[in-house]
């Protein structure tokens, strides 16, 4: 079930209507009732997955309580090794089989051993796989650190695990976070419920308007990047990276401000990355609840920045390269992630990669400086360079995509190949820009004006920018669910 | 909750005026002329209207229409006389010209290359053959001085019926309901970009879940081909029904038509039967822009223009101008 669905749109009422007028008594009925719901939810998608689901949510329930319970560290640690096997055990079978049965037999056929990939199987991806295992295993892990205790509760850990606003594509949650707002009964709260629907109507624009009217051009352009000339290809790469940004932190409003109408608060996951001066800005800005799982569980326990420069240098390409790999089983994503490492490692060398973390850009005053704006898009040029990676069906097509750049650097008139205006959507994105940056300061207030007149007037343009750019006829689907 | 429900619905509703302002501001939704039944139970716009033809989101085609006294879309009044020389184009939607300035349609565009002659062009959006033939019997007079008439004709679609009939389905858009509907220029303009067809959808889904319907079974290719051949001989038996019905002048009139999506079967025929065509296939292929909208199947102007000229060069050649 898509949130851009009409199913949605119908499903989401309902689901609101019982929650607060008829299971809302008591905590266990509130939970039993959501997790029905995110059962539900997932279960319209494909029902045989569900089955993973609550498997990978027994075993780190109950790896929980086993790793509480040990006595000696190797017991715990023990422990631990399962709920991280049987997870990335699931990820890789489901995700990665195929691409280490490819990338072998790529490999033995390198040195002259031709071999049928005969061992490759007809998977099916299931959706959100990647979200929910890090989200179940971060329970384990937090409870090894003895950073959380383990809940005896397991309609609370499996609603936790299953949360139907964030359990496709994030943003991944912390039981720390997530699982003590579910043990613990939710009032209606009109403030909390009037933000969360205007992160919805906010989450829907970047989706309808920013995300899905830019798509078409893109796929045109990725599609056929040898028939035009470098002008095109840069205005594709660089809409891509207006596209992924719609899509995906639209994707995250829309579930923080699902989650807001049933009481639960969910972490940002998006911080206006595009606003970033530097490339760590950036990634304390972008994805934000995936980074700082990559900070929290293998970061850090690698030793983080507290080792020596070159073992940190090291501990930087890692979850760099992870991060690229968790993004799909295609070298594309590592080539992408390895990119970002090389972007990182200068500005960690210099000592300039905390410099921006709790600043926004332009902070106390009404305009950036030039300085400032030179680092912005210094910073967005570099990251959407990376995405001809992140694009590319292949290697091969990601490299022709830039050849292509360098070999036909000219200039020429890009025509939408579906007949409508180039200038609306400059337009558009010029809005968009100048409205993000007005609202940088707080990610979860998109509509915060005094005036009643404004925010009406705000709310009313928002959604007939949706009537204006609206198209039947396009794929609907959020980018990230294929991860 | 009471004050979030009283405030969300208050909310809607502001929306949905505001909503409804713009739409109507910026002429986002297209207007639609009112149909009718006429005297000789022709189906044709109500005449003396104005509006515009709206396509896409953002205007992607914006045109403006003009409906004349005899109920066609056209920049004339039609008064064929014997002293001057007149051709009609009879036809669908493609002929109609809503996407296009009713100025600058394909009648203007063969009136502009020979000014000697008046262009009347019968089009209406869905005229099937059967309406195009009942057109010019119902009115024999005036198409009788008429000196020359153009039919426009899809094989595969006009041919579906070997006698006329008036088409209440199509009438019923003009039903109270649907009146009272198109009102809303926000509704009008959301069902023209498809934002409505996710609930009708939804609505058929659950129509086809409590009637199940037998499922179709699939169909080889040799069945195809007998089902191809079998259609073939109907449309020819209805057009044969349809000129012996209505009557057909072969010497004042022409079909227009596409060979590319026409059956070779019915070309042959009417080669054989000395019936006059104008095929516009070959000039359509070897224009090197496109010919058609972007969004729409409808003739853009250069497709229009394309038409028009082999229109004028079969005049030309047929020496139908006066004193000729």
């Amino acid at each position: 079930m898509l949130f851009n669905s009409l199913d949605f749109f119908i499903f989401l009422p309902i689901v609101f209507v019982l929650y607060w007028f008829i299971f809302y008594k008591k905590l266990q009925i509130q939970n039993f009732f959501i997790l029905t719901a995110s059962y539900i939810f997932y279960g319209l998608w494909d029902w045989r997955f569900l089955f993973l689901i609550l498997a990978s949510t027994l075993v780190d329930f109950f790896v929980g309580k086993a790793i509480h319970s040990s006595d000696t560290n190797r017991m715990r640690k023990s422990w631990l090794w399962v709920s991280i096997i049987f997870n990335i055990g699931l990820l890789g079978f489901f995700k990665y089989y195929n691409f280490f049965i490819g990338s072998w037999v790529d490999f033995l056929s390198f040195f002259g051993y031709e071999l049928k990939s005969t061992w490759t199987l007809q998977i099916i991806l299931p959706v959100g796989i990647s979200f929910y295992t890090f989200q179940t295993m971060s329970y384990s892990l937090d409870i090894y650190y003895k950073r959380l205790t383990p809940t005896k509760n397991f309609i609370a850990f499996a609603t936790f695990v299953s949360f139907f606003p964030q359990l496709v594509a994030g943003p991944i949650e912390r039981a720390s976070n997530l699982l003590s707002q579910i043990t613990t009964k939710r009032l209606f709260n009109y403030i909390q419920c009037t933000e969360g629907l205007k992160l919805i109507l906010w989450g829907l624009f970047k989706k309808v308007v920013i995300a899905d009217s830019i798509a078409p051009i893109v796929d045109d352009i990725f599609a056929n990047y040898s028939d035009y000339p470098a002008s095109t290809l840069i205005l594709g790469v660089s809409l891509f990276s207006f596209q992924v940004y719609g899509d995906f932190s639209g994707y995250s409003d829309i579930a923080i401000g699902t989650a807001k109408l049933f009481g639960i608060e969910l972490m940002s996951n998006f911080k206006f990355p595009t606003f970033s001066r530097n490339v760590a800005e950036y990634w304390q800005r972008w994805h934000v609840s995936l980074s700082t799982w990559f900070r929290h569980y293998v970061y850090i326990p690698l030793g983080g920045n507290r080792v020596g420069k070159l073992k940190s240098i090291r501990n930087i390409i890692i979850i760099f390269l992870v991060s690229g790999f968790w993004h799909g089983a295609n070298w594309t994503f590592i080539i992408w992630g390895a990119i970002h490492a090389l972007l990182y490692i200068p500005v960690f060398l210099m000592g300039r990669n905390r410099i921006y973390m709790n600043t926004v850009v332009a902070e106390n005053k009404w305009f950036p400086s030039i300085k400032e704006i030179a680092q912005i898009l210094l910073t967005f040029s570099l990251v959407t360079f990376s995405r001809v990676f992140f694009r590319s069906e292949s290697i091969s097509d990601a490299f022709g995509f830039l050849q292509q750049i360098c070999s036909d650097f000219t200039y020429k008139n890009y025509q939408h190949p579906l007949g409508y205006r180039m200038i609306d959507y400059f337009i558009l994105l010029g809005i968009f820009i100048l409205y993000e940056f007005r609202i940088r300061r707080d990610e979860r207030s998109p509509f915060k004006f005094k005036s009643r007149i404004t925010r009406f007037l705000a709310y009313t343009l928002v959604i007939l920018g949706m009537l204006l750019f609206f198209d039947d006829n396009i794929d609907r689907s959020f980018i990230y669910f294929q991860f | 909750m009471k004050k979030l429900i009283l405030k969300s619905v208050l909310y809607a509703f502001l929306i949905l005026i505001t909503l409804e302002g713009l739409v109507r501001v910026f002429h986002l939704g297209k207007d639609t002329p009112t149909r009718f039944l006429d005297e000789h139970k022709v189906e044709k716009w109500k005449p003396n209207q104005n509006g515009f033809s709206v396509t896409g989101n953002r205007r992607q085609n914006f045109s403006e229409y003009h409906i004349n006294t005899s109920g066609f879309n056209s920049y004339r009044e039609f008064n064929p006389t014997k002293e001057k020389t007149e051709i009609a184009l009879v036809g669908d939607s493609f002929i109609e010209g809503f996407h296009q300035n009713y100025y600058n349609s394909i009648g203007k565009k063969i009136e502009k290359s020979i000014p000697e002659i008046e262009v009347y062009e019968y089009g209406y959006a869905g005229y099937d053959f059967a309406d195009q033939l009942h057109l010019t019997h119902a009115y024999k007079e005036q198409f009788l001085l008429i000196d020359h008439i153009i039919l426009g004709i899809k094989f595969s679609n006009d041919l579906n019926r070997g006698e006329y009939d008036v088409v209440n389905s199509r009438l019923a858009l003009e039903s109270p309901m649907n009146k009272l509907l198109k009102k809303s220029k926000l509704l009008v303009y959301a069902k023209s970009i498809g934002i409505l067809d996710p609930p009708q959808e939804l609505v058929y889904r659950i129509i086809s879940i409590i009637k199940s319907k037998p499922k179709k079974k699939p169909i080889d290719e040799l069945e195809a081909s007998r089902i191809k051949e079998a259609n073939e001989k109907k449309y020819l038996a209805n057009f044969e029904n349809l000129i012996s019905k209505y009557g057909y002048d072969k010497q004042r009139y022409t079909l227009l038509l596409d060979s590319r999506i026409t059956s070779t079967f019915f070309l042959s025929y009417l080669e054989k039967n000395d019936f006059n065509y104008i095929d516009f296939a070959s000039s359509f292929e070897a224009s090197d822009r496109p010919t058609t909208l972007i969004y729409d199947r409808h003739w853009n102007n250069h497709g229009r223009e394309l038409i028009a000229q082999l229109i004028s060069k079969y005049i030309n050649k047929k020496q139908l101008k006066s004193g000729q």
